[in-house]
């Protein structure tokens, strides 16, 4: 078995050809239902994972430790270990928070939003951009948490009766964050688990201790691959799609008031709430590409998480990119023709002022960068795609650094003014929150099936055996059905024939 | 369930002929009629020509966003390489091939330009520091000088993609499907930035004071609401006059449905953005523009469009039932429609009317008017052309689907 994964390992095969009479395959290789069970179930039945898995691992928890150190640090000092001052109130806990938030999007919308529209590509990436969503909605729950001051009463953010008669301010968008981002993180979950059962049965069935039987066994809920049960795990899964399409756009929309319902020049604009969602999208698919690039190739996965693959994601980077820019673009505008002079004030502080710089990364890595996706070529090349995926969340960093400090630092009166910098507490407590998101995304290669198995062996030729006039969701895939009886194009062979029939006359 | 086998569509009726000879007549007639009934109506009444520039810049904006939400349309076809909508595509292509005739009909609002815009107002500017320091942006040449180049844009773009389709029916070649889909990606670029600044220019400068970000986006979510309503009535029409019969299955009428229930949504999402952030900042410069909404009987054509456009064709066609019906359906796209007109008569008409709801005979003749000759030049582009792309490689797949 070994040598048939290092056999796929070196073949990267390349099915990003654009043939419009022809569906590219998604699974290439000579792969079959057997052999991508056996590809996906075989990372987490190694009875212990590769030495580069220890060493990441422990790089992983190192940061996580950093993170920890830093956040006691931080309790049992003050919030004054951080930059914070006045007036910039909120430094970068807040634009972490943002910036994880906004990584956490990728996820639902692939398995949620693609769903719908019949993108049969995302059953080769939803399993793994799902699970980044979760640890990424982990990572974007601490900062506000700490961020209280108090932290042994963050459970004040919840509205809940009690003696004190004290309730959180109903029309504040700090409190719709907590009810925004708890939802999504609830369905996030919920979503990804009800996807998992199905493949959490099969390694159940293969496995070999009686440890792992009772723990996969446990979560697979008793699942026997009925009939019964794929249909009522399908309308399940069909149902919480939906469910979760408008929050896909909820939740950035609600983090995006956090600052839009103000008065502040630079936070107070109406396009905000699509702009955020747009922006967290272009961030959550580059933070995909950057894990996904090495962790393919790692486990040996780059015939089911294909170039085509990579490349409709670089292509929804490219889109979401191009619609940040265009907000940048209108903001600029509408700052001018608004003739207020506080608004212009604003944009043009961003461009020359103090946070020029911060403001010209941001431009260059989020309007620039994903520009290069326009070409085949780079789409194909992987280091590169890897490299700018980077750069995009980057790019995506600064802009929430740009929006949160270069507004705060110079509003409506300038004895208000002032200038922000990080303390080393901010600098380790955001390396490390990456530490918590590496430890759980190894864990989970090695615990949980990185790929919809069950999902992926629906868009492979073996599941469509073609008979007969039923065909699943939208089901297509590499030649048209049927296309090859006769009669199928009448008594033409093929659409791209000169018609046989009489063409009707020309009206004049 | 109905399924079409690919060679049916070889039997079918596919072309308007003589329907098309008549539609394009009549509709023309009453067109052409009921704008010159409704001009001389106007010069003979009291302040009848400045609404009837107010309402003919309502009726323009409406219709027009029909063909640029056809546009839209068919780009999006390309780029996603959909092919679940090859069968209704031809029609949106020949509704977006209509944008020459609103280059025709912006004509009447160059006449109109000092009644519309107070900012043509070189005597109400001079004491305006406002709309002083817009000017560079806001002056009557520089304005022409944009709209030229926002048909120019819209032409060009629909123009080629049809010639494309309508090539391909003839020489049946995939490679011509690959340069649609090239020339698709720049042109929704280009597409957006003009559909966004031709809504500050010709709605938004209505109200040269006030400013709103997302204000291109909801136009553009009308636009798309708006065509495809009226391309599942333009379905049903064409299946109930015997064509397309078989080309057109009920799934593409389900895809309709929910594609047109996800743009009611989505233009509920911008509505409110742009309403919740403007509410909350309370800024007065801003919430003027909605106080003119909601002054006297406005506040009901306000609740109107949030229950009209939103909550109830949101209830309405939540369900699989009636975007599987083709009536049912088809009437709520015929109530959406109407929202849509509602909805652009209340971006246009406060600015005019405070306090009032003006309706008036001139409102229903300008809608006849570009309505009719926008049905016209649909039908005449139509006429001796299929309706569908009959050798469009990626057919067999549209006419095969199936929403499991």
């Amino acid at each position: 078995m070994s040598t048939a994964v290092t056999d796929m390992v070196v073949r990267e095969i390349d099915n990003t050809q654009n043939d419009p009479a022809k569906r590219a395959p998604l699974v290439v290789g000579d792969h079959d239902f057997t052999s991508v069970t056996e590809t996906v179930c075989s990372i987490t039945e190694q009875p212990r994972p590769p030495r580069a898995w220890y060493i990441a691992f422990g790089f992983s928890v190192s940061l996580l430790g950093v993170m920890g150190l830093m956040i006691a640090y931080l309790i049992f000092t003050g919030v004054g270990v951080w930059g914070l001052n006045h007036p910039v109130n909120w430094g970068w806990a807040i634009i972490n928070f943002v910036f994880w938030v906004g990584i956490g999007h990728a996820g639902t919308l692939i398995s949620a939003i693609l769903f719908l529209f019949r993108q049969q590509w995302r059953t080769g990436i939803n399993r793994f951009a799902e699970a980044m969503t979760i640890f990424a909605v982990m990572c974007a729950g601490i900062f506000p948490g700490i961020h209280v001051g108090r932290v042994w009463v963050a459970y004040w953010l919840f509205p809940y009766p009690n003696q004190m008669a004290m309730w959180p301010n109903f029309r504040s968008p700090l409190l719709w964050d907590v009810f925004a981002v708890s939802t999504y993180a609830t369905v996030s979950l919920l979503f990804w688990y009800v996807g998992m059962i199905p493949d959490l049965a099969t390694l159940r069935d293969r496995a070999k201790t009686r440890t792992r039987q009772i723990i996969y066994g446990l979560f697979a809920l008793g699942w026997r691959g009925s009939h019964r049960h794929w249909h009522r795990h399908e309308i399940a899964y069909l149902l919480l799609a939906a469910l979760a399409t408008p929050l896909v756009l909820s939740v950035h929309s609600v983090v995006s008031f956090d600052f839009a319902v103000s008065q502040l020049p630079g936070w107070h604009t109406t396009i905000f709430p699509p702009y955020f969602v747009a922006g967290a999208v272009f961030s959550g698919f580059a933070m995909v590409l950057t894990m996904i690039i090495p962790a393919r190739q790692y486990f040996g996965l780059n015939q089911i998480i294909t170039k085509r693959h990579i490349d409709n994601m670089c292509k929804i980077i490219l889109v979401t990119g191009s619609i940040v820019g265009y907000s940048y673009a209108i903001e600029f505008f509408i700052a001018w023709y608004s003739g207020n002079p506080y608004e212009s004030f604003a944009f043009i502080n961003r461009a020359f002022g103090p946070y020029a710089w911060a403001y010209w990364i941001m431009v260059t890595c989020n309007v620039v960068v994903p520009q290069f996706f326009w070409f085949k070529s780079i789409r194909g090349n992987l280091l590169i795609v890897f490299i700018l995926s980077i750069l995009v969340n980057v790019g995506m960093w600064f802009e929430r650094f740009v929006i949160v400090v270069s507004s705060l630092s110079r509003d409506f009166l300038p004895s208000n003014w002032g200038y922000y910098s990080p303390t080393f507490v901010d600098v380790l407590t955001f390396i490390g929150s990456f530490g918590l998101f590496f430890t759980m995304f190894l864990l989970f290669c090695r615990y949980l099936p990185m790929v919809a198995m069950a999902e992926v062996k629906t868009v492979m030729p073996q599941a469509h055996l073609e008979h007969g006039h039923h065909r699943g969701v939208g089901d297509y895939h590499g030649d048209i059905p049927h296309a090859h009886e006769p009669g199928y194009w009448g008594n033409q062979t093929s659409l791209t024939e000169s018609p046989t029939h009489p063409v009707e006359p020309e009206v004049s | 369930m109905h399924l079409t086998h690919p060679s049916q569509i070889f039997e079918e009726r596919t072309r308007l002929d003589r329907l098309g000879r008549i539609a394009a007549r009549w509709s023309g007639i009453v067109g052409l009629a009921s704008l010159g009934l409704t001009i001389v109506w106007s010069l003979y009444s009291a302040g009848g020509l400045d609404h009837f520039y107010h309402s003919y810049l309502t009726s323009f904006c409406y219709f027009l966003s029909l063909s640029l939400g056809a546009l839209f349309f068919v780009m999006l076809q390309h780029l996603t390489r959909a092919a679940w909508s090859v069968a209704v595509r031809r029609i949106a292509e020949i509704v977006a091939a209509s944008v020459p005739l609103f280059a025709i009909l912006f004509i009447p609002i160059l006449f109109g330009l000092t009644t519309l815009y107070h900012w043509t107002d070189g005597e109400a500017a001079a004491h305006d520091p406002l709309l002083q320091s817009k000017s560079p942006y806001l002056n009557s040449a520089f304005f022409l000088v944009r709209c030229v180049f926002y048909f120019a844009c819209w032409w060009i773009l629909s123009r080629y993609l049809f010639a494309r389709s309508l090539q391909q029916d003839k020489s049946g070649d995939p490679s011509l499907t690959l340069k649609m889909e090239k020339v698709s990606a720049p042109g929704m670029i280009l597409f957006a930035l003009t559909l966004t600044f031709a809504a500050f220019d010709w709605l938004m400068s209505l109200d040269a004071h006030w400013y709103s970000t997302i204000y291109g986006v909801y136009y553009f979510a009308g636009s798309a609401v708006g065509f495809l309503a009226l391309l599942t009535i333009l379905c049903f029409l064409l299946q109930r006059s015997g064509r397309l019969t078989n080309v057109i299955t009920i799934e593409h009428y389900h895809d309709l449905g929910k594609l047109l229930f996800a743009f009611i949504f989505f233009w509920a999402y911008i509505a409110f953005s742009q309403y919740l952030l403007i509410w909350y900042a309370n800024i007065p410069e801003e919430t003027a523009w909605y106080l003119k909404r909601q002054e006297g009987p406005w506040l009901w054509i306000s609740l109107l469009l949030l229950f009209g456009h939103f909550i109830i064709p949101f209830l309405g066609l939540l369900s699989r039932y009636p975007k599987r019906r083709k009536t049912i359906l088809a009437g709520w796209a015929a109530w959406m429609l109407i929202m849509h007109w509602i909805d652009l008569y209340w971006l246009v008409m406060p600015e005019f009317s405070r306090g009032r709801i003006p309706f008036h005979v001139i409102d229903l003749g300008c809608l006849l008017g570009i309505g009719g000759l926008f049905l016209a030049t649909i039908a005449y582009i139509a006429r001796g052309r299929s309706l569908a792309p009959l050798r469009d490689p990626r057919l067999g797949d549209s006419l095969t689907f199936e929403n499991a």
